[in-house]
């Protein structure tokens, strides 16, 4: 029942906003991605998993734009991508979250969400200096927006406290808000879920599926914990060694053949 | 039980974004002003005006500049002294070929050469990070100080080598005595800090501070490193070169490329670090702090010596004394100064209960 | 353009590359062993030869003023490490190098406070201004002198590192500090061994320097010239030190004869900095220097 729904999304939503064409990436000898094709569609949660190294934060990368693929094509919302400095592919409406927490570990919850907002808020040096006119506008009228964020994600309470003194779970919740105050359209979270203990992860599902739901944000994950891919995510794709072995429906994957060879290894 | 915020509720998003929010902030700040602007004035002598406390003030303003760049914007500098030199030499310049300008009018005129040349030196920063930085800013600082000691055409070729800075007259009123010149310094240093103080609050601020703690995450949210560095660098370089112009006019009396040495750059970083990296309050605390300890460490010397002592000895202990500190402070208190009076405050907020 | 007086200069840049090599040098173990930036090095270099010049000057003879000099600089490297390194283990590499900036201050302080500050003249025994010629240029004895200490330092040094136990030890916590905690080598000895090293090269450097251009305040300044020499060798490459000394030295001579006349002199103050922001703008890690790769 659920999973036809899940289907039924997936028909719904045939709409594609990325399509991946055959790209490769190596670093010195190593190669990180060959020729991996990867269609995301609106809407979609998309889980990314594969064995350690199989090139899943690569493709990450590669999509968020620190990388650039040395072989293939990145196509956003039907259009060729060159190669983009990282700042503007937050503007095409692309956020994301950091496998190692990347918070700025000196500012408070409120600014690093805030911070999320900049690249909507309008800069004028002397107006902020003084803090005048519309300067002082758009500061209260973004702190709205971020309170919002802060009452979704649960973490009123810390508003205020710097981030570098908040727990590992809250800290990667402030990340998911400060990635979401960018009113992203495709958000990547790099696991999300690593290092949590159960309610974390139940409380982290809980936001994922919401923002997806609420936002309609399409949603790229990249997580380890299967039980947590195979309940949530709308499709799954598996790379190993840097090669695409499977991607379909969470039902389906889990029975692939090479799959599970490349879990569990061939005997 | 003095210090507490609590019954204190916000009501608007406005009054929480104020530049105090807590009451009691904001009525230490007016009595701050007020001690600055009327007591001091009242009762402090000519000696404490023109050599203590207008080369505080002077000397905070550029601890402050240099505070926008490294401890929000994450950029160390140690050409400091060659940005101030920049405003002192534009301003002077200024006013020797055009006589009828106003000097506020110079001093502005200072601020922005500087900011062009910080942002030039600045360019380095989007390539490079920490102390490869710092490299590149000493290229600026040893370059700016050939440039204005080598070309005469700076110096008006005077033939000494030293030159007077013109007097200081607007709207009739000549700042020629320790008083005004107090309470020019004072406004200028107030209206700047002020400046800063909204900045750093504001999105500019929160993008230099992004950049400072995890520049891949800021550029991954939409902030161009590029532009947020080069402001850091100009807005920064634009105060070092008011407080070069004012050291100049105001503390010297005397545009020369020597006040602005390396020794001096040295001298704004390690208030920076001492008064805390960060804060606006950390500037003035740094500077107050570096500006008496040699009168102390003096008098001190004085006292326990008997005058035996050379000045040169005791210039001698002063580095150590100042090393010392310099190393103290970051081992017990990386952020300094204002970070201590910030702990304070907390506990203050709790007594006198434990937590 | 006259050949031999080009090759006379370029020499003369080449040999005094060198001495700047020697105080890069110590710079650069102590990089390589710990990841600081030690702003210390140039003071190190006025503590050791004015230690020296003050012990010779009381009548103790070279060696052992050599020796005791030693000591003290050994037991500067234990305080050190005491007092500055350990308590700030882990912090930023930026705050480590700002606490050598206050360190740099004591020493100043120190070794002139505990000796003096006035010029100590400083005679090994060589002849300053001997010089001998090679064609028709004119080459200075004493840099020649120079030059070859410096070289002898670095592949002592260099096979020190290569071949003894301390030295691998060395290179496995300049790879990662866990790491080598992890199988069992003491950081702190290490750290102490390092700047050890630095104090025996500061020696070395101050001596050399100290009897060119007599023991005094000036020679501390000498570090301001060895960082461009690290930009451009790379911080963490000895024969790095040594390339960037000779290209530092040739270099800045070169434009001052050369270039210096058409724009008013005295550019050996900045143009080893506009070299090196050159090379850090085409290369930050600079020649020899390990690419720095940032992990996402």
């Amino acid at each position: 029942m659920i999973k036809s729904q899940a289907m039924e999304k997936i028909n719904q939503k045939k709409h594609q906003v990325m399509r991946i064409q055959n790209v490769s990436l190596s670093f010195g000898g190593l190669k990180a991605l060959i020729d991996v094709s990867l269609e995301i569609y609106q809407k979609e949660i998309l889980a990314i998993i594969g064995p350690n190294g199989a090139g899943k934060s690569c493709m990450l990368n590669i999509i968020s734009g620190i990388y650039t693929p040395e072989e293939g094509t990145v196509i956003w919302k039907g259009k060729k991508r060159e190669k983009v400095a990282p700042h503007n592919i937050a503007k095409m409406g692309i956020a994301r979250t950091f496998q190692n927490i990347a918070l700025f570990t000196g500012m408070t919850v409120l600014d690093n969400i805030l911070t999320g907002r900049n690249l909507l808020m309008k800069r004028g040096l002397f107006y902020e200096a003084m803090f005048l006119g519309w300067a002082r506008d758009q500061e209260i009228q973004h702190r709205k927006k971020v309170e919002e964020i802060i009452d979704f994600l649960e973490i009123q309470a810390v508003r205020k406290v710097p981030v570098s003194r908040l727990p590992y779970g809250i800290q990667k919740r402030v990340e998911l808000g400060r990635a979401l105050a960018a009113e992203p359209e495709l958000l990547l979270l790099d696991e999300p879920m690593a290092g949590m203990n159960v309610e974390e992860k139940e409380d982290m599902c809980r936001f994922v599926l919401d923002v997806n739901e609420q936002f309609g944000t399409t949603i790229i994950l990249i997580e380890h914990d299967m039980g947590v891919v195979m309940d949530i995510s709308d499709r799954v794709a598996v790379l190993d060694y840097g090669r695409k072995i499977a991607d379909g429906l969470p039902k389906d994957v889990r029975t692939d053949q090479k799959v599970i060879d490349a879990y569990l290894g061939v005997g | 039980m003095i210090y507490r915020e609590a019954g204190q509720f916000k009501t608007s998003y406005n009054s929480d974004q104020a530049i105090l929010p807590i009451f009691q902030d904001r009525v230490a700040m007016v009595l701050m002003l007020l001690f600055a602007f009327v007591v001091i004035p009242i009762v402090a002598n000519d000696y404490w005006l023109g050599s203590i406390l207008v080369p505080f003030l002077v000397l905070s303003l550029a601890a402050l500049g240099l505070n926008v760049l490294t401890g929000y914007a994450g950029q160390i500098s140690l050409g400091t002294a060659g940005f101030m030199a920049v405003g002192a030499f534009a301003a002077f310049n200024l006013q020797i070929r055009i006589p009828e300008v106003p000097f506020l009018l110079a001093f502005v005129w200072g601020g922005l050469w500087a900011a062009l040349v910080g942002v030039i030196f600045g360019l380095p920063s989007l390539r490079i990070k920490g102390f490869y930085l710092a490299v590149a800013t000493l290229a600026a600082q040893f370059f700016i100080e050939w440039l204005f000691t080598h070309f005469d055409w700076f110096t008006n070729y005077s033939t000494s080598g030293v030159i007077t800075a013109p007097p200081m007259k607007m709207l009739g009123i000549a700042f020629d005595n320790p008083l005004n010149k107090y309470l020019l310094v004072l406004c200028i240093v107030v209206l700047l800090a002020f400046a800063v103080r909204n900045l750093v609050r504001s999105e500019v601020g929160r993008a230099w501070m992004a950049v400072r703690d995890m520049d891949i995450a800021a550029a991954a949210i939409g902030i161009n490193l590029m532009k947020t560095k080069l402001i850091a660098f100009g807005v920064s370089s634009f105060i070092c070169g008011v407080a070069g112009a004012l050291w100049a006019y105001v503390v010297l009396g005397t545009v020369e490329p020597q006040a602005f040495d390396i020794s001096r750059s040295f001298e704004i970083l390690f208030m920076v670090v001492i008064g805390g990296l960060g804060s606006v309050a950390g500037a003035f605390l740094g500077a107050a702090f570096i500006v008496l300890l040699p009168i102390l460490l003096n008098n001190l010397g004085s006292l326990f010596t008997g005058g035996q002592v050379s000045t040169g000895t005791i210039s001698h202990i002063e580095y150590m004394v100042f090393g010392t500190f310099i190393i103290f402070f970051l081992i017990v208190e990386p952020n300094g100064l204002a970070r201590l009076w910030q702990i304070g405050k907390e506990k203050l907020r709790l007594w006198p209960f434990p937590y | 353009m006259d050949f031999w007086f080009f090759l006379e200069v370029l020499i003369g840049g080449l040999l005094s590359g060198v001495m700047y090599s020697l105080v890069a040098l110590g710079f650069v173990l102590i990089f390589k062993a710990s990841g600081v930036f030690n702003f210390a090095q140039g003071a190190m270099v006025l503590f050791a030869a004015l230690t020296f010049v003050r012990l010779v000057e009381y009548g103790v003879p070279m060696i052992g003023a050599a020796v005791l000099t030693m000591i003290v600089m050994v037991i500067l490297a234990i305080v050190v490490e005491r007092l500055v390194l350990r308590p700030l283990v882990n912090q930023d590499l930026i705050i480590l190098f700002m606490a050598t900036i206050g360190l740099n201050y004591f020493i100043e302080g120190m070794a002139q406070t505990v000796w003096d500050s006035n010029v100590h003249v400083l005679d090994l025994g060589i002849d300053e201004y001997a010089a001998f010629e090679v064609g028709q240029a004119f080459i200075n004895k004493f840099d020649v002198m120079a030059a070859g200490v410096a070289g002898a330092l670095v592949l002592v040094l260099s096979l020190f590192f290569q071949y003894t136990a301390i030295g691998r030890a060395l290179r496995a916590v300049a790879d990662d500090h866990q790491g080598a905690l992890s199988v069992g080598i003491p950081l702190r000895h290490i750290w102490i061994y390092v700047w050890s090293t630095a104090g025996l090269v500061a020696l070395v450097a101050g001596l050399v320097w100290g009897s060119k251009l007599g023991v005094q305040f000036a020679i501390s300044t000498v570090a301001l010239k060895a960082i461009p020499v690290l930009i451009i060798g790379g911080f963490t490459s000895i024969p790095g030190a040594i390339i960037g000394g000779l290209i530092v030295g040739s270099g800045e001579k070169l434009a001052e004869v050369y270039l210096g006349p058409f724009v008013g002199g005295a550019i050996e103050n900045w143009f080893p900095y506009m070299l090196a922001m050159v090379v850090l703008m085409i290369r930050p890690q600079g020649i020899f220097g390990e690419k720095i790769i940032e992990r996402v």
